[in-house]
C-alpha cells in the first residue's frame, strides 16, 4: 500500500499527546496503524514528552499527599486490562483492528449509494465519528465546516483537488476547505470520518444526510 | 531499578513499595511540568495525585516495549489535565465546587502508545541526532504548548522566525526518522 496523504505534524503531535478528542483520536490512530513514518514520528514525540517530564525539575507534593493516595487504594484494585466483548455483526468484513473493537450504531442509508454508520464512543466530546460507504462515481458531499474533519480511506478511493485518497491515506480538512470529493469510478469507497463543528452542506444530499451527521 | 518493571510489579502484585518509588519519582515531576505550562499549584498538586493514582489502576495497561513509563504517565497526566479543564469550564456554569476524577478512559486506548520493536530503536536513534536546539524548540511547542512569543523570549530569536523554527525541527525529525535504521 501507498501512502501520500498524511495528517499535519501538529495532529500528529496532538495524538501522541493524548490531546485529541476520542473521534479524532481513533481516525489518526487508524492511519498511523498502517503508516510506518507517522507512527515513528509519534513514537518520537511520545519520547520527547517523557524526557521532558524527566528532566522537569519536581516540586513537593503536599506532606499528605502518599497517604490520600494510599487510603484510596484500599477502595481501588488495579483494573484489569480492558477487554472489550467483539461486537455480534461487524458493519464489513475487514476493518482495521483498532475498528474491529469499537461500539457501533445503527446503519442508515442516507440517499442512493451513501450509506453512513456511527461509532459510539463513551467520551467523545467535540468530534464525532462514523464510517461512510459511497457509491462508485458517486459525488460525495459538497460541505464547509466550522470545526475540522478528519477522514481515513478504508477501502477504495476518491479524489479532489489536493489530490487521490486510496486506502491508509488521510485527508485533513479544517474551515477553510469547500471542496466536493468524487468516489473513484471503479469500486465503492469506505471512509472513517470523525468530524467537529457545524457543517454546512450543499444540495440536495447535504439536505439529506445532515440530520444524520448530526448525530 | 527500571520504571516499567516497578509498574509491572504494581500490575501484578499491587507491589505499594513499588507504588511508592513510582510516586516519590514521578509525582513531583508532574506538579512541577504542570506549573510549568500554567496550572496553579493546587490544580497541580490534585492532577498530580489523580495521575498516581491511574498509574496504579491501569498499571496492567502499561505496554513495557512502548513509548516508556515516563511518557505513558506524560499522558495521563495530560488527559486528566484536558479534563481537569473543561470540568472547570462546566463548573463555572453550573457555580458548583467538584473534584478530579482519577480516569478518563480515553487514555485505555492501546493504541496510544504504539512504538514498538524496531520502531523503538530508530526513533531513539533519530532523537540522538536531532540537535539539542532542534529538541528544545519542538519540546518548547508541543509538549510544553508554549505561545511563540515566549519560545522567541527564551531562544532570543524574533518572534516572526518561531515558526520557520519549529517547521525546520519538525522536517529535520522527519528525514531522520526516514533515514536511520
Ligand atoms: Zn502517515
Amino acid at each position: 500500500m501507498t501512502i501520500n496523504h498524511h495528517p499535519p505534524d501538529e495532529l500528529l503531535a496532538d495524538f501522541a499527546t493524548g490531546r485529541l478528542d476520542e473521534a479524532d483520536h481513533l481516525v489518526v490512530a487508524v492511519h498511523i496503524a498502517q503508516c510506518p513514518a507517522c507512527r515513528r514520528f509519534a513514537g518520537a514525540m511520545e519520547h520527547l514528552a517523557g524526557a521532558t517530564l524527566e528532566e522537569t525539575a519536581p516540586v513537593a507534593m503536599k506532606a499528605d499527599a502518599f497517604a490520600a493516595i494510599v487510603a484510596k487504594l484500599d477502595e481501588l484494585q488495579p483494573a484489569p486490562r480492558a477487554d472489550v466483548p467483539p461486537p455480534d455483526v461487524l458493519p464489513d468484513d475487514d476493518l482495521p483492528e483498532i475498528l474491529r473493537r469499537c461500539r457501533f450504531g445503527k446503519q442508515r442509508r442516507v440517499a442512493p449509494g451513501l450509506k453512513l454508520q456511527p461509532i459510539i464512543l463513551p467520551s467523545a466530546k467535540q468530534s464525532r465519528a462514523f464510517l461512510l460507504w459511497s457509491a462508485p462515481g458517486a459525488r460525495m458531499l459538497q460541505h464547509s465546516h466550522s470545526g475540522t474533519e478528519l477522514t481515513c480511506v478504508l477501502k477504495g478511493s476518491f479524489s479532489h483537488e489536493a489530490g487521490r485518497y486510496g486506502p491508509g491515506d488521510f485527508d485533513f480538512g479544517d474551515g477553510d476547505v469547500d471542496h466536493q470529493p468524487v468516489v473513484g469510478p471503479d469500486e465503492p469507497c469506505l471512509c472513517l470520518v470523525a468530524m467537529s463543528g457545524d457543517l454546512e452542506l450543499h444540495g440536495l444530499l447535504g439536505r439529506l444526510i445532515s440530520p444524520f451527521v448530526r448525530l | 531499578m527500571e520504571w516499567a518493571e516497578l509498574i509491572g510489579r504494581v500490575a501484578v502484585h499491587g507491589d505499594r513499595d513499588a507504588f511508592r518509588l513510582l510516586f516519590e519519582h514521578f509525582a513531583p515531576r508532574v506538579k512541577g511540568l504542570l506549573m510549568k505550562i500554567g496550572t496553579d499549584a493546587d490544580t497541580a498538586e490534585e492532577i498530580a495525585q489523580s495521575t498516581l493514582l491511574a498509574v496504579w489502576r491501569k498499571a496492567a495497561q502499561f505496554d513495557p516495549s512502548s513509548g516508556g513509563a515516563a511518557a505513558w504517565i506524560f499522558t495521563i497526566a495530560r488527559n486528566l489535565r484536558i479534563d481537569a479543564a473543561r470540568r472547570a469550564v462546566r463548573q463555572a456554569r453550573a457555580d458548583q465546587p467538584g473534584f478530579i476524577d482519577e480516569a478518563d478512559d480515553v487514555v485505555d486506548s492501546p493504541e496510544i502508545l504504539m512504538t514498538r520493536g524496531e520502531d523503538v530503536s530508530r526513533v531513539a536513534a533519530a532523537l540522538l541526532r536531532l540537535s539539542e536546539e532542534q529538541s528544545r524548540v519542538v519540546r518548547m511547542s508541543f509538549i510544553e504548548e508554549r505561545p511563540h512569543a515566549d519560545i522567541a523570549e527564551s531562544l532570543g530569536i524574533p518572534l516572526g522566525t518561531v515558526k520557520s523554527r519549529i517547521r525546520l525541527a519538525m522536517n529535520r525529525l522527519r528525514d531522520l526518522l526516514d533515514e536511520s535504521t
